[in-house]
């Protein structure tokens, strides 16, 4: 009974949802997903820039997050002694229990100052002559957000990893070693191989997250509507512009294409936690 | 001849003495047993002869195993494996690896050789282990798609492929059935033409079927070594004979 | 021979140093708050309702009364159900309903938190025409309930079979078994679920942000506006005053402090029981 109750519950919410975006999506209808203006005065609505925004930011967040997720789940499970393995894991865990207000607070006030005047002369003097890295550095940006990104699902991803990691036998880890494998050896034939698709399905469950953080990105991303290349230049991702503008919507259109947003939100999020879902199940029964 | 010479051994897990300091000769193509109740350090003792006891956190060894002349605690612990090979409890193929590579990993690891002379290597190999006829059609299936036993004697032919003079076997038959068992144990009497087999068993009678010498472990201490004739009718020592006659262990 | 030994040499090098560069965001992010939140942090910043703009002094008192009120209300609606879901799952949970229930609470433990602000706000605040602390209440519950709902799964499935046999020849009945000796006997597993579920919920902004939507006055009734912690540094921390600025850190120490307390000292006790 209950049980019918929650699922009519999931149900309602998502139609709700889409009676609230009903008037943005017959006005708009699926062009609303390329349209590049955001205006509230003339009621002209566009979800690109921040489709863009949330999938520039994501993306980057992932390609820093990945390696060194699996680097520190590596660490942990296989290189460090156990006890130390065990002090690390609880501090990548707290990462994840740090609330996202506070990520977006530091990033205001301490990474956004030291991107601005550290890592951006740096970026310049390296990579400037690519269009990502030009134009001027306000600290906040796609590439703060991006970073705050990295550092909020790290602990996603590497405590899945170490799941993954932990389902490889002992024994099969010492018989590589007994072959005269040495430890990365060992750890590339025994664990990194076989693991490939459930690390796959980590790194998934991650961008899951990535996309629908909200708080610490609006702090940091800088909340302008219009599309830039470099990531140095501020944004706004899917998320960001909701928490942003829904509290004081200017009028009903304004409204409904937030709510618009919000149910490409949803259905993205859950195609990618599906997704994920997915993949691990799809790799489990092998173990 | 002795192709391993033991020398005061002991071992450690954290303050735990485990091996209490063993001196022991292994011959060149024989299969020496060594058995003893559970707990008795047995495995733990065929595990310091490729320095994998090491492994283990807060685990420790002292003494000295001359193989071929040279002490293989003084020498570079990756290089001295592949000269001892290992067969473990459970079969451990390696998961998302073909039979074939499977078998050829260690020799992968070693050199770069033609495919040719890979393939040649496998084959032998295979049919070292008794396994060629049973994999020659499908080695491109995953080794973990095969029986226990057959995964066994793969594991067999990977440790065999780097043509190692000395085989540890711990407990190789302890989780298969009595067929997959009774063709590791006839297989391992064609491979001591080849190669000495040193073999932990819980099994006495498998040692009485297929060890030219037996040693008797309790609780860390070498209670007994000789030929397994001489266990198995005339023990020495009462302790040996007790477990022998089923009154402990 | 030379070759792999440096690769696995740089190999283990490369993991230390990550082990170790992932710990400096969070050690870096922490000292900050410590270090700007302490200095900011006085009796009357845990007492006192804040001053208008331009005057000194005031805090967050009202904040942070409304963060436990808001978080009791959605732990109230959402820590029962979710016990008595985890229950259903684990123990009676078969055929195709369950199955699409699992589904369904485990997708929603990833819906971004706010879109489930928006689930709250269509659903309470725009049949009440108003926001309130019963909408930010339900956003926190929506928010609580799959974690209470997997974490009694979970621990519910690890109690082995012949737990359960032994209760049923005892003489007792399905409900008793369940309720008597699966629940009560794992309270502290379920326990440490529901503190968990909730430690999330008290950092969480964005759902709140049109919700409870916040004030800067008390409030005790369930159909007025509501402030909270997290909503309240929000606001502080976008303003351009530095007071409020300053006021914004010494909410996220408070915050912080409340979080990680709750998480450390509950995986503390368990461990201690375990």
């Amino acid at each position: 009974m209950l049980a019918i109750a929650i699922i009519m519950l999931i149900v309602s919410l998502a139609i709700l949802l889409f009676k609230l975006s009903l008037p943005a999506i017959s006005k708009f209808g699926i062009g609303f997903i390329w349209g590049q203006v955001w205006n509230p005065i003339s009621e002209e609505f566009g979800a690109l820039p921040f489709i863009l925004g949330t999938l520039t930011t994501s993306f980057v967040a992932l390609l820093i997050a990945t390696p060194l997720s699996i680097s520190v789940a590596l660490f942990i499970s296989e290189i460090c002694p156990k006890k130390i393995g065990h002090i690390i894991g609880i501090f990548v865990e707290m990462i994840a229990a740090v609330p996202s207000i506070v990520f977006g607070l530091w990033g205001i006030f301490s990474l956004a100052p030291w991107i601005q005047n550290s890592a951006t002369p740096f970026l310049k003097s390296t990579l400037g002559f690519l269009p990502l890295f030009q134009g001027p550095s306000y600290g906040i940006g796609v590439l703060a957000a991006s970073l705050i990104l990295a550092i909020m699902i790290i602990p996603t991803i590497s405590s899945f990893c170490r799941e993954v990691f932990r389902t490889i036998p002992l024994q099969t880890k010492e018989a590589a070693l007994a072959l005269g494998a040495t430890r990365f050896e060992m750890i590339k034939i025994t664990i990194l191989r076989p693991s490939f698709s459930g690390m796959i399905g980590g790194v998934v469950l991650g961008l899951g997250r990535a996309l629908g953080e909200t708080m610490a990105v609006a702090m940091v991303i800088g909340n302008s509507h219009r599309l830039a290349i470099s990531i140095l230049a501020p944004g706004s991702t899917m998320a960001s512009v909701i928490a942003n503008e829904y509290a004081e919507a200017s009028n009903a259109m304004h409204m409904a294409s937030l709510g618009y947003i919000a149910l490409l939100l949803l259905v993205v999020t859950l195609m990618v936690n599906g997704l994920a879902r997915f993949i691990i199940w799809k790799w489990s029964p092998k173990i | 001849m002795n192709i391993l010479q033991v020398k005061n051994l002991n071992a450690w897990f954290g303050d735990h003495h485990v091996i209490k300091n063993i001196s022991l000769d292994y011959m060149t193509n024989t299969i020496s047993a060594i058995i003893g109740p559970s707990g008795c350090g047995k495995s733990t003792f065929i595990r310091c002869l490729n320095r994998i006891h090491e492994e283990v956190p807060s685990a420790k060894a002292t003494g000295e195993v001359i193989m071929q002349g040279k002490n293989i605690y003084d020498a570079d612990v990756v290089s001295i494996r592949k000269n001892i090979g290992m067969v473990f409890q459970k079969p451990t193929p390696f998961p998302a690896m073909s039979i074939l590579d499977n078998v050829l990993i260690g020799v992968r690891l070693q050199e770069k050789l033609k495919k040719a002379r890979l393939m040649d290597i496998a084959e032998n190999c295979l049919q070292k282990a008794a396994l060629w006829d049973e994999v020659k059609d499908k080695l491109n299936k995953p080794g973990t798609s095969l029986s226990g036993g057959q995964q066994q004697r793969l594991c067999i032919a990977r440790s065999l492929a780097l043509n190692p003079p000395i085989l540890l076997m711990d407990e190789p038959t302890s989780a298969l059935d009595p067929i997959a068992t009774a063709k590791i144990e006839e297989l391992m009497d064609n491979l001591k033409k080849e190669f000495t087999v040193i073999i932990v068993t819980h099994n006495m009678q498998q040692a009485a079927r297929i060890a030219d010498f037996t040693s008797f472990f309790v609780l860390g201490d070498l209670i007994e070594h000789g030929p397994s004739t001489e266990i198995f009718t005339n023990p020495k020592n009462k302790k040996t004979e007790d477990y022998i006659m089923g009154k402990f262990g | 021979m030379i070759l792999r030994k440096l690769k696995n040499y740089l190999f283990l090098c490369l993991m230390t140093l990550s082990g170790v560069a992932v710990l400096i965001p969070l050690i870096l992010i922490i000292t900050y708050v410590i270090k700007m939140g302490a200095s900011s942090l006085n009796w009357q910043f845990l007492t006192h309702l804040p001053k208008p703009v331009g005057e000194s002094g005031g805090g967050m008192f009202h904040a942070i009364l409304g963060t436990l009120y808001l978080v009791s209300l959605g732990g109230f609606m959402a820590i029962p159900l979710g016990v008595v879901l985890g229950t259903y799952l684990s123990e009676l949970g078969k055929g195709w309903m369950a199955t699409f229930l699992r589904h369904a609470i485990d997708l929603f433990t990833g819906i971004p938190s706010i879109v489930i602000g928006i689930f709250a706000y269509v659903l309470v605040v725009v049949p009440l025409k108003q926001f309130s602390a019963l909408s930010g209440g339900v956003a926190l519950g929506i928010i609580i309930l799959p974690v209470v709902t997997r974490t009694t799964e979970e621990i519910l499935k690890l109690v082995s079979n012949t737990t359960r046999e032994a209760g049923l020849a005892l003489g007792l009945n399905r409900t008793q078994v369940i309720w008597h000796i699966l629940i009560k006997g794992n309270r502290a597993g379920i326990f440490t679920g529901v503190v968990l579920a909730i430690s999330r919920a008290a950092g969480e902004t964005a759902p709140l942000l049109f919700t409870a939507f916040g004030n800067s006055y008390f409030s005790y009734g369930l159909m007025q506006p509501m402030a909270s912690l997290p909503a309240q540094i929000y606001t502080y921390a976008t303003s351009p005053f530095e007071e409020w600025q300053r006021q914004a850190w010494a909410g996220s120490f408070v915050l912080i402090l409340l979080v990680l307390g709750l998480n450390l000292s509950t995986r503390f006790f368990m461990r201690q029981k375990s």
